[in-house]
């Protein structure tokens, strides 16, 4: 199956990716059964388990708990997997400026706000929540648990044989010791294939869920797309070697983001389908969070990777709100140079919003920093704007 | 509550859970007698104070495995817990909160984990004990820790990483509470270590 994928990746590449003609076909959606109640010792465990942990996150105070955000992330799950389907979900936002979600066994789905954040539009949001949703459905976690079960076993029973061969083997201890490590890595091998395959079903799954929502199902591959350049940016940033898009490492946990944007452009050629990106209604339910996300996502302490991100949200128009993140990260880096960018970019935020607390805070800050007398000006200017600021008392020392 | 497989992985078991619950709640309440208190089980918070009992139990968590590390290995004490008798380990005075108006002096922190060897994983240990390569069969940690209410202080912490009784049945259940309430403060009659 693995291998298949691959020649079909392969094949995609040579040719315009985006007109690729054969593209694998996507499963039609399953009969769906509402309340289902786990099967079996292994099952009831795993979901047990997962609602012990799901007691803790509801209680957790890195969930957010906004009702209209909730609202708004509940309707996107409806409407891309169907309104019996998005019954069984519970929706926790976490606090976690990491590109990610995921999704327990018993109906559980963890967003991280750095999805939030990431996402253009809410068509691309569906693509990951159904792709989550997929795992859900397909029940992947009891196959997989089962299966890291089985290859433990294998894994031990082959390590003793290996220590029986080193104290009681003879001649053939050698050979008995070099099979039994190859068998131990095939089979753990063969646990990370499984799990990329699993990925592969839920990307497919995902598909099927867009073609019969009212959503656009190209822009499940965008959104890979745009997650390899800001991991190349990161890895720049870092001084680090990018990763490797052209061939799968033996612990990958998915498929490479290549391979994926690959196929899921083909199938989303093939589908024939226009459906609706959903930008304004997404940009709209995020308007309030969004200064939170990026606030997060500035505390990484990755700035080339940050860097990108803004101009990937910005596009053509770089907002206020982007304009002072952007002012953040370069006072955040602190050079001389960096923080006179950062004036430059409070500035702009200023021209297109002139009540702009922060940034003239920002202003300020980066001012003085540069030996600049005008920073308290402009600290003060902060303080008669946002008079029950929570720094005031550090401010107000630094104005004196 | 759940199994180790043959090659040491946990397995949840729903069953033994909900059955271990019933029989440390049982067993909970027959020792009540002989610890010189009242116990009374905390329902499950709403709303805010579900959000202060989370963030305590976690403290708590923390607490008691800093306690575990820095304090009762001896070798192993931080440069402030090595006073002789002493024990100053607090979780500070707002932890009166979760009491919500209840009047409860302590609150008692009971934590169970339990994974039962399968029989696969015990032939592996005999096999391997063959080879000469010793294998841990089963995993049983527990800890009971007692909070003074007023002051946040912990008065009390009892742990064990290798703990007896099996809580799937009744009698095990009362060996293992009374293992956890061992040396409880005020009780009367102290249990005997049952191992």
């Amino acid at each position: 199956m693995r291998a298949a994928s691959a020649s079909f990746a392969a094949a995609c590449l040579v040719g315009a990716a985006a007109t690729c003609a054969h593209a694998e076909p996507i499963p039609t959606l399953p009969p769906y059964t509402a309340a289902y109640q786990p099967q079996g010792v292994d099952e009831r465990g795993l979901w047990m388990e997962f609602d012990e942990f799901e007691r803790t996150l509801r209680d957790s105070k890195a969930v957010i708990n906004d009702p209209a955000l909730m609202a708004y992330l509940r309707g996107v799950v409806c409407r891309t997997v169907g309104s019996s389907r998005c019954e069984t979900v519970r929706i926790y936002v976490v606090r976690d400026a990491s590109f990610n979600a995921s999704m327990a066994p018993n109906g559980m789905m963890v967003i991280h706000s750095g999805l939030l954040l990431r996402s253009r539009n809410e068509a691309e949001l569906a693509a990951v929540l159904g792709h989550e949703f997929a795992h859900f459905e397909l029940r992947h976690s009891l196959a997989q648990f089962k299966r890291r079960r089985t290859a433990g076993d294998i894994v031990a029973w082959v390590g003793v044989a290996a220590v029986g061969a080193y104290a009681y083997g003879g001649a053939n201890t050698y050979s008995v010791i070099r099979n039994a490590q190859s068998v131990q890595t095939a089979v753990i091998g063969g646990l990370y294939a499984n799990g990329r395959e699993q990925e592969r079903q839920a990307d497919l799954l995902s598909m099927a869920y867009l073609k019969a929502s009212p959503y656009e199902p190209h822009c499940f591959a965008d959104l890979w797309n745009r997650q390899m350049n800001e991991a190349d940016a990161t890895a720049r940033g870092r001084k680090q070697r990018s990763t490797r898009y052209d061939r799968v490492a033996f612990f990958a946990t998915h498929p490479t983001s290549l391979d994926r944007a690959t196929y899921l452009r083909a199938i989303a050629s093939e589908t024939g389908k226009a459906g609706d990106e959903g930008q304004v209604s997404f940009m709209t339910a995020m308007t309030a969070w969004r200064p939170e996300f990026l606030d997060d996502q500035l505390k990484l302490n990755d700035f080339e990777g940050t860097d990108f991100l803004l101009g990937e949200l910005a596009g053509a128009q770089w907002t206020p709100d982007l304009l002072y993140a952007r002012g953040e990260l370069y006072r955040g880096r602190g050079n001389p140079r960096d923080l006179v960018s950062a004036i430059g970019f409070y500035r702009e935020a200023l021209s297109g919003n002139a009540t702009f607390a922060e940034a003239y805070r920002g202003i300020g800050l980066a001012q003085m920093r540069n030996h600049d007398p005008a920073g308290v000006d402009a600290l003060k200017r902060y303080l008669s704007l946002k008079p029950d600021a929570s720094d005031r008392a550090m401010i107000s020392m630094l104005v004196q | 509550m759940g199994a180790q497989s043959t090659g040491g992985s946990f397995e949840p078991n729903a069953d033994w859970t909900a059955q271990a619950k019933d029989n440390l709640g049982v067993a909970l309440a027959a020792a009540q007698t002989k610890l010189g208190n009242e116990v009374i089980v905390a329902e499950e918070p709403v709303g805010q104070s579900a959000q202060v009992m989370a963030d305590y139990r976690a403290l708590f968590a923390v607490l008691a495995q800093s306690v575990i590390t820095y304090q009762f290995f001896p070798g192993n004490r931080l440069p402030t817990k090595k006073r002789k008798g002493a024990f100053e380990w607090t979780l500070g005075p707002g932890v009166a909160e979760i009491a919500g108006g209840s009047g409860a002096d302590y609150a008692l922190f009971l934590t169970n984990d339990d994974e039962y060897g399968s029989t696969g994983r015990k032939m592996l240990q005999v096999f391997a004990a063959m080879g000469g390569v010793s294998v841990i069969s089963g995993n049983h940690k527990g800890f009971a820790g007692l909070v003074d209410l007023r002051t946040g202080d912990l008065v009390w912490l009892n742990a064990d990483l290798q703990m007896g009784g099996d809580v799937r049945t009744p009698e095990g259940a009362q060996k293992r509470v009374s293992q956890l309430l061992e040396d409880f403060p005020g009780s009367t009659a102290p249990q005997p270590a049952a191992k």
